[in-house]
């Protein structure tokens, strides 16, 4: 089935859609399939990290289920760039207020990254989806279950996506490679997987990326391309801060989270990770660390991130002096 | 700093009697305890911050024409320092004039207990010196300085009413040659309350604005005067007291904006162990502003103020003196002038993610994977770039 509207992206273009063409998560595809032949499904929650397929399962879902006027009984919304839960409940209500076109007595509301929302958030969504259940499934997805409360979790089927493997994503790629006439040798898939950490969304960017230079795709090729996007160096600056120079710490800080448009999370997540190839000794990265997951516990609990990551850049400072 | 920015604060520090304003009676008083000395051998000046304890000790040793010897809470621990300074000093008359003094300013700072480097030191010190020792603090009645204050004579200098400081911020004008309005004066006179230092740096933080734009914002510095204040008040007092649980709720200025100052300006004040505890001391305020708002529990305020001024105080081992420049908040300006600058960027990014399945965080997030795959004209097309985009993306980083 190709359809008339196809999207140069090629994470767009070589989306699967039908069950057959989707690699990996056999399981969840065989239940979820029996459930849409049924021509009814429950409130879904897919969890699980990203470029594995949840927002893929979701489009095909309703492709199978509405046919050709799949695009009148969808609505997809992002937790994390919809201002509030009154906006995302707005827009519920304006989408759920006609009836759903065709066999299907229902419309499909996708929500992805349910996890992005408070507490408080996610028990307004709760009512909302309460209050709609008889024209609206909701198919919920997030990274981590967990921050899902219990009672949004009692009323979904829960499905909890792997990361996909090596010779999943293979596949997709021989398929891209294929119809795009490229050349790629194992070296230069393995490149492509290791740059992606098995998000297959980012293996495509990453591959469409690298072509866009050569069709012939080499290790060499693919390196140049991730170097050249790679997001700038946090180490500069754990550098100045375990120099003892605060100052200039928290202004490149700053400079990285507002040119990168990184969050606080993903900086402490880099802080973390980075800690380990500091040229320092192991009771120094051990303390380290310790302050980082302080800090994050912090940054969850408190209201302006960068205020958290001053403080640990700070306590660094003594750290470095080996004060602290 | 350019030579006529030293802190006037300093530069029209009284230094004689007849300099000192309002102090009449504390003037007698110290008279009285020169012309009886050795009866007591100490003199304690106490009183609020900025009254002029420091500058009537100093008055005191111009009248004596005394030389000044100073002690601080560290030199407590110096044996040797002590007695270069009271030991020969009670046997031998300085080299150069009669006299001497030996000043101990701020003592609130000095540990209660006897041992080394604490009080008892100093009581040690007043039971051999044959010179006069004056010593200066804010609160004289605490209990640790019950035996302090049998052996010494206690002065008290009041606060300086608001005509005398006035009176004085009118002199630094004409001998700084600004021409700031009676108004601007008045309101900084008032809002001193009787602190003359702190009304001498109002003003010269005023003076440095030019007189149209003075005019024209004092709405707006008066708003940050108190702010200013706040903060001096926090930063260079090092006990810790109630009205620093209120002093950050008298700044006619949202909280928030509160945090943004104290953020900005903590590494102006500290450093090293200081500066980790202040913003441990922060992190703790924003982590109780997070529960509040999301948990609506409203009593966590008197934990935020907590963190937010004596916690912040308290990370200090001894009162600090000295004029600080107090920068505005950038952050605030930085994130906004990024945003500018980004806007092509999240313009672009939300075009994207509305036809990928996708969320604008995640687009700006791989915006640097993304840049080569947006080079391809057909995507372009497909997402409907404007020029200004498609700009925006042949531009080099």
């Amino acid at each position: 089935m190709i359809e008339s509207y196809s999207s140069e992206v090629w994470t767009e273009k070589y989306r699967p859609r039908k069950f057959e063409e989707m690699v990996g998560q056999e399981e969840i595809i065989r239940r979820v399939k029996s459930l849409v032949n049924s021509l009814n499904i429950p409130h879904l929650l897919f969890a699980g990290p990203a470029g594995t397929g949840k927002s893929t399962l979701a489009l095909i879902i309703v492709r199978q289920l509405f046919g050709d006027s799949w695009r009148e009984n969808y609505l997809e919304l992002n937790a994390s760039d919809e201002r509030g839960i009154d906006v995302i409940r707005q827009k519920v209500k304006d989408f759920a207020r006609t009836k759903a076109i065709g066999n299907v007595p229902f419309k499909v509301i996708f929500l992805d990254e349910a996890d992005a929302l408070t507490r408080e958030a996610q028990q307004a969504l709760r009512r909302t989806m309460e209050n709609f259940t008889s024209t609206c499934r909701f198919i919920l997805s997030c990274n981590y279950s967990s921050k899902i409360l219990d009672p949004i979790q009692s009323r979904t089927v829960v499905f909890r996506f792997q990361l996909l493997e090596k010779r999943d994503i293979k596949k997709r790629i021989e398929v891209i490679a294929f119809n795009e006439g490229l050349s790629v040798s194992d070296e230069a898939f393995d490149a492509l997987y290791e740059a992606s950490e098995g998000d297959c969304r980012r293996v495509i960017n990453l591959l469409q990326a690298t072509a866009s230079i050569s069709p012939n795709i080499t290790p060499e090729l693919v390196n140049t391309i991730v170097s050249k996007a790679k997001p700038s160096d946090i180490k500069i600056v754990l550098d100045y801060a375990l120099a003892g120079d605060f100052k200039n710490s928290r202004e490149k800080l700053l400079d990285i989270m507002l040119r990168e448009s990184i969050s606080g999370q993903d900086v402490i997540k880099a802080i973390q990770k980075e800690i380990w190839n500091l040229p320092i000794d192991d009771a120094l990265k051990v303390k380290l660390t310790q302050k980082t997951g302080e800090a994050e516990f912090r940054l969850v609990e408190g209201s302006d991130e960068f205020i958290q990551l001053e403080a640990l850049l700070a306590s660094f400072i003594l750290a470095g002096r080996g004060e602290a | 700093m350019e030579v006529n920015d030293s802190p006037w604060c300093e530069k029209y520090r009284a230094r004689s009697f007849d300099e000192i304003r309002g102090q009449d009676l504390a003037i007698d008083k110290v008279r009285a305890f020169l012309r009886k000395f050795p009866a007591k051998k100490a003199l304690v000046l106490h009183g609020p911050a900025g009254v002029g304890k420091t500058s009537m000790a100093y008055a005191i040793a111009l009248e004596m024409d005394a030389e000044i010897l100073e002690l601080n809470a560290s030199d407590l621990r110096d044996r040797e320092k002590i007695s270069k300074i009271v030991g020969p000093a009670s046997s031998q008359k300085s080299l150069f004039r009669k006299n001497k003094i030996i000043l101990m300013d701020e003592i609130d700072g000095v540990s209660a207990t006897r041992d080394k480097g604490g009080l008892g030191e100093v009581l040690s010190i007043i039971e051999k010196t044959a010179f006069p020792m004056i010593l200066t603090a804010n609160d004289i009645w605490q209990k640790k300085f019950n035996l302090l204050r049998r052996k010494a004579e206690l002065v008290e200098l009041k606060e300086a009413d608001y005509k005398t400081i006035l009176k004085i911020l009118m002199e630094v004008c004409e001998k700084e040659n600004c021409v700031v309005s009676g108004d601007v004066l008045k309101s900084i006179a008032i809002r001193s309350r009787g602190d003359i230092r702190a009304a001498i740096n109002d003003l010269q933080m005023l003076s440095k604005m030019d007189s149209k734009e003075l005019v024209k914002e004092i709405g707006e510095r008066d708003k940050e005067q108190s702010i200013f204040s706040a903060m001096q008040y926090v930063f260079k007092n090092a006990r810790i007291n109630e009205e620093m649980l209120r002093v950050f709720n008298e700044v006619n200025m949202p909280l928030d904006e509160i945090f943004l100052w104290i953020d900005e300006n903590i590494p102006e004040e500290y450093s090293g162990e200081e500066l980790a505890r202040a913003y441990f001391a922060l992190a703790l305020a924003d982590v109780f502003r997070g529960r509040i708002r999301r948990q609506r529990h409203w009593r966590f305020m008197v934990y935020e103020h907590f963190f937010l001024g004596p916690a912040i105080a308290s990370v200090k081992k001894y009162n600090r003196s000295g004029w600080t420049s107090y920068k505005k908040p950038s952050r605030i300006l930085k994130i906004w002038l990024s945003n500018q600058r980004m806007a092509k960027k999240k313009s672009i990014c939300e075009k994207y993610a509305r036809s990928c399945h996708t969320s604008v965080r995640a687009a700006m997030k791989d915006f640097l994977l993304l840049r080569f795959v947006l080079k391809n004209p057909a995507v372009r097309e497909e997402l409907g770039l404007s020029d200004e985009e498609k700009e925006f993306l042949d531009k080099k980083i």
